[in-house]
Order: C-alpha cells, then structure tokens, then sequence
C-alpha cells in the first residue's frame, strides 16, 4: 500500500481544517463507511431504548442512520453534514436532512432528547466544539437529554495515540488501498463535562467510557 | 422530507432579518404548480402515536403549510383528537404519508432558500452565514 505523507494542517484554520479533513473525507467514503457501520453501541441502544414512547429525538450527525430506527416506539429525526451519508438515510426510509451541527436548522426545545454520537472530535477548534454542544442543548426542551460520545485520547484498543497531541490525523483506507485522512480532536477524561459546563444550562447525569468513546448524559435545565 | 419533519425545521441564517418569522418555513409555489413535487406513501396508521405528537407539533404552522401545499387539514385540533377518526386520519396522512419530493423553501424574515432534492432538505449554510 502506498503511503501519502501525512499532511501539515498547523496554518490551516479550523473551518478549513474541517472542510478538507471531515467534510470532504466523508463525501468520498460514505458508501465504505456506510458499509462498516451496523451495530449501534451497547449504551446508544439503551439510552434510546429508555425514551418514552412518542417522544421525538434529534441525531445529529447521524450518519448512515444506524440509531434512526433503533427504537421505533420514538420518532427520530437525523442531521449529518454530509449529503452523501444523508442520501443513505433517506434511501433506508428515514427522516432526515442536510445540516451543520453548529447551526441546527431546528425550532429551539422541540426535541424530547438528543444524540451527538462521534461528532464533536471532528470541531478542529475547542470554541467550535463548545458551539456545537450549546447547539444541541438548544434542540433539546428543558428537562430533555443530550447523549454525547466522543472519541478518548486514553484508548487501549485498536489504535494507540501519542499522548502529548490531541490533535490527530487518523487515516482510513479505501478498498482501493487510497487513504483519506481524517482530522479528530481526541478527548481526555472529563473533558466532555468541562465543554458542556462551558455550554451552559445544562448537568451531567451521567458519564462513563464505552468503546475507546467517552460519553455524557447531559440534562438540559433551562432555555438559552 | 415529510411535514413531521418540515415542522421542526427552521431558518438558522445568523442575524436573521426577522427572528419571528423564520418558523414555519413557507414553500415556493403550490403543490399543481411545478416548483413543488409531493408523493403520497401510505404508512400503517398508529393512533396512539398520533395522539402522542399533537403537543409535539406547532399546529398553527403545520396548518400553514398543509394549505400551502393543498393537503387537508383541520385549522384546529379537535377537543377529543383521540375519538375523532376523521381527524386522525387527516393528521396521518399529513405529517406521515405525503412526501415532499423536490421544492424549495423559504424564510419568510429573510427570505434565504432552502432546496428539496429526491425528497431530502439541504440546510447548509455558507460560513458567513454561521
């Protein structure tokens, strides 16, 4: 396999950073990483599994869709940046639309809860990451929840990290042996709370690490 | 992208020339007309699920875009939505069989377009609109 340098992104700004190694990587894989993605995560599935019948839920950056039609007691609503990885959704009979998680084009309150699965590591900035975060609270109504998963710096899986750098590029391989690089920011433990005490109007509920992801269940206490 | 849907969407352009009137999002044209392409899809009805999303809904404004788009609808819910067959089955088919396949919505504050394609809306702002 041939291997590209990996690609200086230091005078990039975070804009431009996510548009050359988020947006436009997911634009070229979808299909491949459509087809890699099936099982939702144990603790995704049981926070969507304990949502009241008839509430309705936002996923944001949902995607192939695979938490869309986990519960079909709840009626969800899914938004990804990428249409290619939209397209997938609406084909798989899914409400969904082409958005950007920092500007949700959603009605303040009108979701019963949310979900932000492997989303906010690719903000290239801490205040875009913030953003983000504020934004789903936004959707979310007063007394709803806001489930967040982000991947975590410390992870002893597959893949191992350099400790000194949040900031990485992690490649993926096409079938046809081309690698994209995609930008993440890895999360360090608590980090998760600290953003969304940034955010504001909101508490943790609840924390914990699930699949090399740190996630948080955060309740939403007041409107912005 | 169904009404269901349409219903929560809103105009999220930064500085919005009139915050009050960036919800609901109206349509270009009518649906005859050719700027706006809708299918019916039927969908087995629940009505306990029905019930369920009527606080759910802003109902003033999906009563706008019904008319907008020819699709009848009750200008108010009914006292007793859950015994009103009629009612019901307008709502179903409303909010959950009728399908926007191509169009184009917008804002009526500041008038910023939003396009429907192969039934999937694209919100997507530029960056300076963010």
């Amino acid at each position: 396999m041939k291997r590209e340098p990996v690609p200086d992104t230091a005078a990039l700004d975070p804009a431009a950073k996510e548009a050359q190694f988020v947006h436009r990587v997911y634009a070229e894989i979808a299909q491949h990483f459509s087809e890699t993605r099936h099982s939702g995560w144990p603790f995704v599935d049981g926070f969507l599994q304990r949502q009241a019948a008839g509430s309705v839920g936002l996923d944001i950056g949902c995607g192939n869709g695979k938490y869309l039609g986990a519960n079909r007691a709840v009626h969800m609503i899914g938004v990804d940046y990428s249409r290619e990885l939209v397209a997938i959704c609406a084909e798989r009979g899914f409400d969904c639309a082409v958005g950007d998680g920092l500007r949700l084009p959603v009605r303040a309150g009108a979701f019963d809860f949310a979900i932000c699965i492997a989303v906010v590591h690719h903000y290239a900035s801490e205040d875009r990451r913030v953003r983000a975060l504020r934004e789903a609270l936004r959707a979310v109504r007063p007394g709803g929840a806001l489930l967040v998963y982000a991947w975590a710096q410390e992870q002893q899986g597959r893949r191992r990290f350099d400790a000194a750098t949040q900031d990485h590029l992690v490649p993926w391989e096409t079938r046809a042996g081309a690698v994209h690089q995609r930008y993440y920011h890895l999360f360090r433990k608590g980090e998760l709370e600290r953003l969304l005490a940034q955010a504001g109007g909101c508490r943790v509920a609840e924390s914990g690490y699930e699949r090399d992801n740190w996630y948080v269940v955060a309740t939403k206490t007041a409107l912005p | 992208m169904r009404l269901i849907t349409h219903n929560m969407l809103k105009c999220h352009v930064k500085n919005c020339s009139d915050p009050d009137k960036q919800f609901p999002l109206r349509f270009k044209g009518t649906a005859g007309a050719e700027e706006v392409k809708l299918e019916q899809i039927e969908a087995e009805r629940n009505d306990e699920f029905l019930v369920r999303m009527l606080p759910r809904l802003e109902w003033g404004a999906l009563a706008i875009t019904a008319g907008e788009l020819n699709i009848p609808l009750p200008d108010k819910v009914p006292s007793d939505p859950a015994a009103d067959d009629g009612f019901l089955q307008a709502l179903h088919t409303a909010i959950l069989e009728m399908h926007v396949l191509e169009g184009t919505m917008f804002c009526n504050g500041c008038g910023h377009e939003y396009k429907i394609t192969k039934g999937i809306p694209n919100m997507l702002l530029g960056e300076h609109e963010i």
